[in-house]
């Protein structure tokens, strides 16, 4: 028995070993490089604080990819969960096909951020593309612009794609809180004359708290990290309009060589999440 | 009665309406893939074929388009990382939930922040150190850098399914005289298919579609995985889009067939997960 109580701790060993190689240790490397200024090649100087305090204060850029990526969360949370709640409701009732239609709605999610970005690249394109010929179809031809050329649309032009790959997620994880949800409630509810509305406001939400924490959390973290859908669609473009904190970063440190910013901001948008995703983490693990 | 056929049949339009939106995209490549490019310039919509299909953008999307390759690339590093992190994550998840480990929790949330951590604050670092012992361009610095991404979703899958098997099976193996790795190696995981199936799907769709890390990790053409790959499809200046559009649809075929092979378990995997 006192072996087992000796080996028990190797089982950790592989994981551990790897996670804290790959992803704690450069984690934290890359807080150290943020108070430095380095090319990458030359000597590194180190400058304290400079490099965030100029992000916040003379970077205009910056400025733009922290409001596009707090836009996002709110589009994702808006419009992404609310669409996902609604066909998670609909399709768990039993009906025939239902299977088709949830396999139609998660198989964006299955797609690399690289095959959305060139699959709606096409539907956006000027002329030929999906959308134009629609408009064109509905004699709205008057209507057409180079859709993810407009710096006031393009953004949202970008999301429209990752709300088309974003559903399926959210989906299945509604759908499995809601195969949680005791059935006698609905019976006796019913039997006290409530409607369908009050069944859904005062029934099917509050029993899926712990799934909307679970969906809010992995679609901030998500919304975060938005990086390859504008690489591949926008770059970051038309005039910035469309950066965002990944992006920038990755710009920052490979096109400018500028690596303690670069770092910094990846920095910056480790605090955020932490900031946002603390709270849910003791609140998933607290049973224990 | 009656309200119910309306009403179902209002969920039906609605349900199908919706669905064929969300099919768009997909059909628009269908179309697209068998054009070629003079097609798209002769005024021809996007929904009318070609008197003459061009089948041949797969073949060449495959041979000159170097598809073929990529896919290798992908399928080998998959093949390689997917198991491993599988079982490396389950080991951890063991640990966590039947061994007793003090701390557990505590260790637990150290692996759940690998989650919020964006990847970029890895890459920096990473790259340096890759470079310096000339690991870059390697199947080996994607596998290791992907299964060290990969090991927190997976652990939470692993551990809320753990949770959730009874005590009693642990007690009653021990009794038998089982020691810890055949405990976990002969009653919990093969009573966790689900959780199994569903790690592996998460984890292969993360690994087959990951761009970012390898984007700057891969710079030789002919180490490229496929998302990786697709991009060199565009040219300085121009896009042949059949060709693109062929290449997309084989790029998706291997995540389709794992999806198919593992859905079976997919959901109730997931509902541990959303529980723990």
């Amino acid at each position: 028995m006192l072996k087992q109580k000796k080996t028990r701790y190797l089982f950790m060993v592989p994981a551990m070993l790897i996670y804290c190689a790959v992803v704690v240790a450069p984690a934290l490397y890359s807080l150290f490089l943020s108070l430095f200024k380095w090319n990458g090649l030359g000597k590194m100087t180190f400058v304290g604080l400079t490099n965030y305090v100029n992000l916040f204060t003379k970077d205009q850029v910056f400025r733009i990819a922290l409001k596009n990526n707090l836009i996002w969360i709110i589009l994702t949370i808006v419009f992404t969960m609310t669409l996902a709640l609604l066909l998670a409701v609909l399709l768990n009732r039993k009906f025939r096909g239902r299977v088709v239609y949830r396999a139609i709605f998660y198989f964006p999610y299955m797609l690399s951020w690289v095959v959305i970005g060139i699959v709606w690249r096409w539907i956006y394109n000027p002329n030929i593309g999906f959308l134009d010929e629609l408009l064109h179809f509905l004699h709205l031809e008057h209507l057409s612009i180079v859709w993810l050329s407009e710096p006031k649309i393009a953004l949202y032009c970008v999301f429209i794609a990752a709300l088309w790959q974003g559903i399926g997620q959210p989906m299945l994880y509604f759908l499995a809180g809601l195969q949680g949800v005791p059935k006698e409630l609905y019976e006796a509810a019913e039997v006290d004359g409530a409607n369908k509305a009050a069944l859904f406001f005062h029934i099917t939400i509050p029993q899926l708290k712990e799934t909307f924490v679970i969906v809010f959390a992995t679609l901030t973290i998500a919304s975060m990290k938005v990086y390859d859908v504008v690489y591949v669609m926008t770059n970051g473009g038309p005039v910035n309009s469309t950066q965002t904190l990944a992006s920038y970063m990755y710009s920052q440190t490979f096109s400018y060589t500028n690596l303690g910013t670069g770092s910094a901001i990846a920095s910056i948008m480790m605090l955020i999440m932490m900031v946002i995703i603390v709270p849910y983490v003791l609140y998933s693990t607290k049973e224990d | 009665m009656k309200q119910k056929t309306v009403n179902q049949i209002a969920l039906y339009t609605g349900l199908t309406l919706l669905a064929l939106i969300w099919l768009i995209p997909v059909i628009t490549v269908m179309f697209t893939s068998v054009k070629s490019s003079a097609d798209f310039f002769s005024g021809m919509g996007l929904f009318e074929l070609p008197e003459e299909l061009q089948w041949r953008n797969y073949r060449n999307a495959w041979v000159e388009g170097r598809l073929g390759l990529y896919l290798k690339n992908g399928l080998i590093v998959c093949f390689i990382k997917v198991p491993l992190s599988v079982l490396f994550a389950s080991l951890l998840a063991f640990a966590l939930t039947r061994l007793g480990i003090k701390h557990s929790r505590s260790l637990f949330i150290f692996v759940l922040v690998g989650m919020m951590l964006p990847q970029q604050i890895a890459l920096i670092p990473l790259n340096l150190v890759y470079s310096r012992l000339h690991l870059t361009n390697t199947y080996l610095c994607l596998i290791l850098t992907y299964i060290g991404f990969g090991i927190p979703l997976a652990t939470m899958v692993f551990r809320g399914f753990f949770a959730g098997l009874p005590k009693e099976l642990d007690e009653a193996a021990r009794i038998d005289g089982c020691g810890n790795l055949r405990l976990y190696a002969t009653i919990i995981m093969p009573l966790s298919k689900p959780a199994i199936a569903s790690a592996v799907i998460m984890d292969f769709l993360y690994t087959w579609n990951e761009f970012m890390l390898q984007s700057v990790l891969i710079t030789n053409d002919s180490m490229k995985t496929v998302p990786n790959g697709l991009l060199s499809f565009f040219g300085e200046f121009t896009v042949d889009y059949g060709l693109l559009n062929a290449g997309v649809l084989i790029s998706i075929l291997p995540v389709f067939l794992i999806y198919l092979m593992f859905q079976k378990y997919f959901v109730s995997g997931i509902a541990g997960a959303v529980k723990g």
